[in-house]
């Protein structure tokens, strides 16, 4: 392999973006010590990072919160468990200089305890993975829920589905909502502008002359794009209406704001 | 180019954080976290989606810091290809599950508009990514680089995308990496 097929292949790799037999022969260079493998990825990666130190932006610091608590609460073993090995082995060196016996006791207690720490910095491991894995399956029970739900929707003959059309705050909108009155629904709506901040779209249900009930709150990405999963209404039968409007984030029990899009069912 | 900010070295803190000590890894994430969120935020846009994504690369790093390994490059470069990775499956996901019914809501509508368009690799060369030092590469080198780094392409997807042969993707990978170094080479004085 001549200088530039590695570097090209530094180059794919420092972008994520090699093929798979690529990335294979690629590390096969690293682990071996290839020079030219090592100092070409070692320069495109510094250059990738560079490229994500132009974007650096601040998350907030409910992230960091967050994430705090989450350790706290669920990894925050490893580091109490860990720590006596260092201390046992000071024990057992502090121990040669005296009598025989304190000799063994503290080699056998040292020992003792570093298989304890050993084992329960392992265990703590092993739980932390566990942990990890159940949340992931938990995860994929919920969207596997939420699909198996979207389906049931589709499926039943009973389900309607209601066009919305943009109104003068945003003609080009447009919606869709897939509506079964004992399961609930599926809102999609395209075309609208994003919610200036502390604002948030909120769906109507309106049944009859009957006042319009919340059926959710919603955002839209860059593309004017949205989505919202929506509960059965308790109480309602029928609706005859959907509307969206603009409404503060959390949304309101009565819409205040301007209608965006409006269909009939 | 900046400086990792941490007052202690990336690698020791890894190292660290695999033991399980939290001072560490609260150091780390408070070096990291904003080179990690950036980039996480141009691929996904959303704020909130992007925050949750932050913290699960975070997290990940908290129960596997003992998998990062040195002589497959450095801990930002771990960590970024780690955020990147993370961010690419995200909006794959949220895509997914949209693209049945945004897909009929769009039927008839919007003439014109890209079919393309719930692609991750297209949003991400169609979005402003051009900032910065990526700005200053001669197109084809830019959109190489963006359809790998943005939008999670690999270099024969890239190469089917723009209708190239792969040698030319690889090609056109190494020389922008090459330029985009010696335009961040250049501005260094300047840098924050």
């Amino acid at each position: 392999m001549n200088r530039d097929e590695i570097m090209e292949l530094a180059a794919g790799y420092a972008l994520g973006s090699l093929e798979r037999a690529d990335r294979v022969r690629f590390e096969a260079l690293l682990e071996a010590g290839d020079p030219a493998a090592v100092a070409g990825l070692r320069e495109f990666q510094s250059t990738v990072v560079a490229v994500a130190e132009d974007v650096r932006e601040a998350p907030s610091a409910d992230v960091r919160r967050a994430l705090m608590a989450r350790i706290a609460a669920e990894g925050g073993d490893a580091e109490r468990v860990m720590r006596p090995a260092p201390a046992a082995v000071t024990a057992l060196r502090t121990a040669r200089s005296s009598r025989i016996w304190p000799v063994i006791w503290a080699g056998a207690m040292a020992a003792g305890l570093a298989a304890i720490a050993v084992g329960l910095g392992v265990s703590a491991s092993y739980e932390r993975r566990i942990a990890e894995l159940s949340r992931e399956a938990g995860a994929l029970r919920e969207e596997l829920g939420r699909q198996q739900s979207v389906v049931a929707i589709l499926r039943d003959p009973a389900t309607q589905v209601v066009g919305l059309a943009g109104q003068s705050a945003s003609p080009e909108a447009r919606a869709r909502m897939l509506w079964h009155a004992t399961a609930g629904g599926i809102f999609v709506a395209a075309g609208l502008p994003p919610a200036p901040p502390g604002k948030a779209y909120q769906l109507w249900a309106i049944a009859g002359q009957n006042p319009p009930v919340s059926a959710g709150v919603f955002t839209v990405d860059a593309r004017g794009t949205g989505s919202l999963h929506v509960p059965p209404l308790p109480g309602i039968a029928r609706v005859d209406v959907f509307a969206v409007t603009l409404e503060p984030a959390g949304g309101l029990p009565a819409p205040s704001g301007a209608m965006y899009l409006v269909g009939k069912a | 180019m900046s400086e990792p900010r941490a007052s202690v070295p990336a690698a020791d803190l890894l190292a660290r954080i695999a033991r399980g000590d939290h001072e560490a890894f609260r150091e780390f994430y408070d070096a990291y976290a904003s080179l990690a969120f950036g980039l996480i935020r141009r691929i996904l846009r959303d704020r909130e989606a992007a925050e949750e994504v932050l913290q699960e690369v975070f997290w990940q790093i908290w129960c596997d810091a003992a998998a990062f390994d040195p002589r497959r490059g450095g801990p930002e470069a771990w960590l970024v290809m780690r955020a990147k990775t993370r961010a690419i499956d995200k909006l794959r996901s949220i895509r997914r599950r949209e693209q049945t019914f945004v897909a009929s809501v769009d039927e008839g509508a919007a003439p014109g508009a890209d079919p393309r368009a719930d692609d991750p690799a297209v949003a991400a060369a169609d979005r402003t990514l051009v900032e910065g030092a990526l700005a200053r590469l001669p197109d084809p080198q830019r959109r190489v680089i963006e359809l790998a780094f943005f939008g999670g392409l690999t270099q024969s997807e890239i190469a089917a995308r723009l209708r190239e042969p792969i040698g030319t993707v690889k090609t056109r990978a190494r020389l922008g990496l090459e330029r985009l170094r010696g335009i961040l080479a250049d501005r260094e004085p300047t840098a924050r």
